[in-house]
């Protein structure tokens, strides 16, 4: 079981592992299919988009915008229970459109946040492993 | 459904007691709801050839597994049986494989149940997470991203309205409307009518998601029989026609990552259900729509054609066209929301039993069809059933 406070930890695997070794160089890599050139995450062992097995990661800007969030006050696990309220987004990356990441704002007050507010990815470290996180930021989009 | 051979119907639906206390053994009120059911359509267990059941599996204290069922009912043996897990189309999906094999002729007369209880069913719970997540699951625990599908359903509400329109009374709407209709069911379990202000002052559990868009867990088992419409011929009651049956799930399917991350699979299951079926959107007498979030039930509504994407909130009329008396009755037994969680195939009874003409003060005037969903996301499964013909 959990020690007393320590949140769930990302168990990679062989297909996920570089996800998480990107985290760990502070960069946010995501799978781009060499057949379709199309972006997919999470990572997966084919291309959502054309079945291809040939995906190889790539980093991206980690910029983006809030495509929705929600603000969570009722802890469903007990190792954020000192965290509510904390907010979880799905951040729609510049690069593809529709392409999401789920994680949480940080360092933000949560009436700043809106849909479409532009974000930036930033790392948590958290000991034994280093979590893609987003910040709000000034950006402007960067183009297709 | 006739294609495949035989045409389908549902010849009896059966309940469980429904409590929200105590801790009731799932073999009990399985049994309970399965003899109420045979009863209903004047079957003994020795006709039943088929069983298909939904579960969350696992160690969840919910249905007991085919077999199980055809043990406890002393059946002799199954030509056709099915455990239906946790990622399909809610408790409608067990009455959908029962419709599949019957029309094949897999089976002749099939039993199909749902029986969840609070413990099972009660995904809001505190949980200790496993120190190290794997699977789809390290991109979102390590987050804080738990209780199933609420922060996804916190998520899709609020997105909806910011690209939609509309607004958050949209989704009071449909938590009113349960409970406008459980005033006239005895067996519902919050009978109270409320207004928006009771809506909006309920608690919030993950903003913009209030406790009055979830619905409310009980312990409860819920039953329904489906034959060939010759087996029904001389039976109880009247038979009720599966029309049409459809799945859907979307492309790129997933709670949070779909391409259509506000319908889900719904659209794409309500085009295939009305291409399949002998009756339109318009032929509709009462709507029988997922409500285990308010999300769901709007995204249906639109899904199946009853208005436009993003007309819902015109459309409802503040409520009035939804409730008794309204031009589409939706969810007469007050839904998940007001008559508790029995996970799906009681939309597929409620709508059985207004067929029927069998729902007491909150019969539909001559209801001759109606329209089931369940679920969203990416496991959409519909239902028409209708009076037969004649």
């Amino acid at each position: 079981m959990n020690p007393a406070g320590a949140k769930p930890a990302p168990a990679a695997d062989g297909i996920t592992a570089f996800y998480w070794h990107g985290a760990e160089q502070q960069q946010l890599l995501v799978l781009r299919c060499t057949a379709c050139k199309l972006l997919s995450h999470p990572p997966d062992a084919a291309c959502a988009w054309c079945g291809s097995l040939e995906l190889a990661p790539e980093p991206v800007s980690g910029h983006g915008s809030v495509y929705s969030f929600t603000i969570v006050r009722q802890a469903f696990d007990e190792s954020f229970a000192n965290d509510v309220p904390y907010v979880i987004a799905l951040v729609e990356l510049d690069e593809q459109a529709g392409l999401v990441v789920l994680a949480n704002l940080i360092d933000v007050p949560v009436s700043e946040i809106d849909i479409g507010a532009r974000v930036e990815v930033t790392f948590e470290d958290r000991g034994d492993h280093t979590l893609p996180q987003f910040r709000l930021a000034d950006s402007a989009p960067v183009s297709q | 459904m006739n294609r495949a051979g035989h045409e389908v119907v549902v010849a009896g639906v059966g309940y469980s007691p429904i409590t929200r206390g105590g801790s009731p053994d799932i073999r009990t009120l399985t049994l309970g709801a399965c003899h109420d059911a045979l009863d209903d359509a004047g079957l003994t267990a020795g006709d039943i050839d088929g069983i298909f059941e939904y579960s969350f599996g696992g160690a969840a204290a919910d249905s007991p597994i085919a077999i199980s069922a055809q043990r406890l009912l002393g059946i002799e043996n199954l030509t056709a049986y099915n455990d239906i897990m946790g990622t399909g189309p809610s408790g409608l999906a067990g009455a959908m494989d029962a419709a599949m094999a019957v029309g094949a002729g897999a089976c002749e007369t099939a039993l199909v149940y749902r029986t969840i209880t609070r413990n099972a069913g009660h995904s809001g719970a505190v949980r200790q997470t496993a120190p190290r997540a794997g699977g789809a699951m390290q991109f979102t625990a390590p987050y804080g991203y738990g209780g199933g599908i609420i922060l996804a359903m916190a998520m899709k509400k609020r997105r909806r309205v910011a690209e939609l329109g509309g607004s958050f009374d949209d989704y009071g709407h449909i938590a009113l409307n349960a409970r406008a209709w459980a005033t006239k069911n005895p067996n519902a379990m919050f009978r109270e009518p409320i207004t928006l202000d009771d809506y909006y002052g309920s608690r919030v559990i993950a903003d913009p998601l209030l406790i009055l868009d979830c619905d409310y867990p009980v312990n409860a088992s819920c039953a329904a029989i489906l034959t060939t419409a010759e087996r029904a011929r001389d039976l109880r009651r009247p038979a009720v026609v599966v029309d049409a049956l459809a799945y859907g799930t979307g492309a790129r399917p997933d709670w949070l990552y779909a391409d259509d991350f506000l319908f889900g699979g719904t659209i794409p299951c309500s085009r295939e259900l009305w291409r399949r079926s002998s009756v339109t959107a318009a032929d509709v007498d009462v709507a029988e729509l997922y409500d285990g979030f308010t999300h769901i039930t709007i995204s249906w509504l639109e899904a199946l054609g009853f208005c436009g994407v993003g007309e819902f909130h015109d459309w409802v009329d503040g409520g009035r066209r939804i409730a008794p008396g309204g031009d589409l009755p939706l969810n007469t037994y007050g839904g998940q929301l007001a008559a508790g969680r029995m996970h799906g195939l009681a939309f597929l009874n409620e709508a059985v039993l207004q067929v029927r003409g069998d729902c007491g003060d909150r019969q539909v005037p001559d209801a001759r069809v109606a329209v089931v969903a369940n679920a969203h996301g990416p496991q959409c499964g519909a239902m028409v059933v209708r009076a037969a013909d004649g």
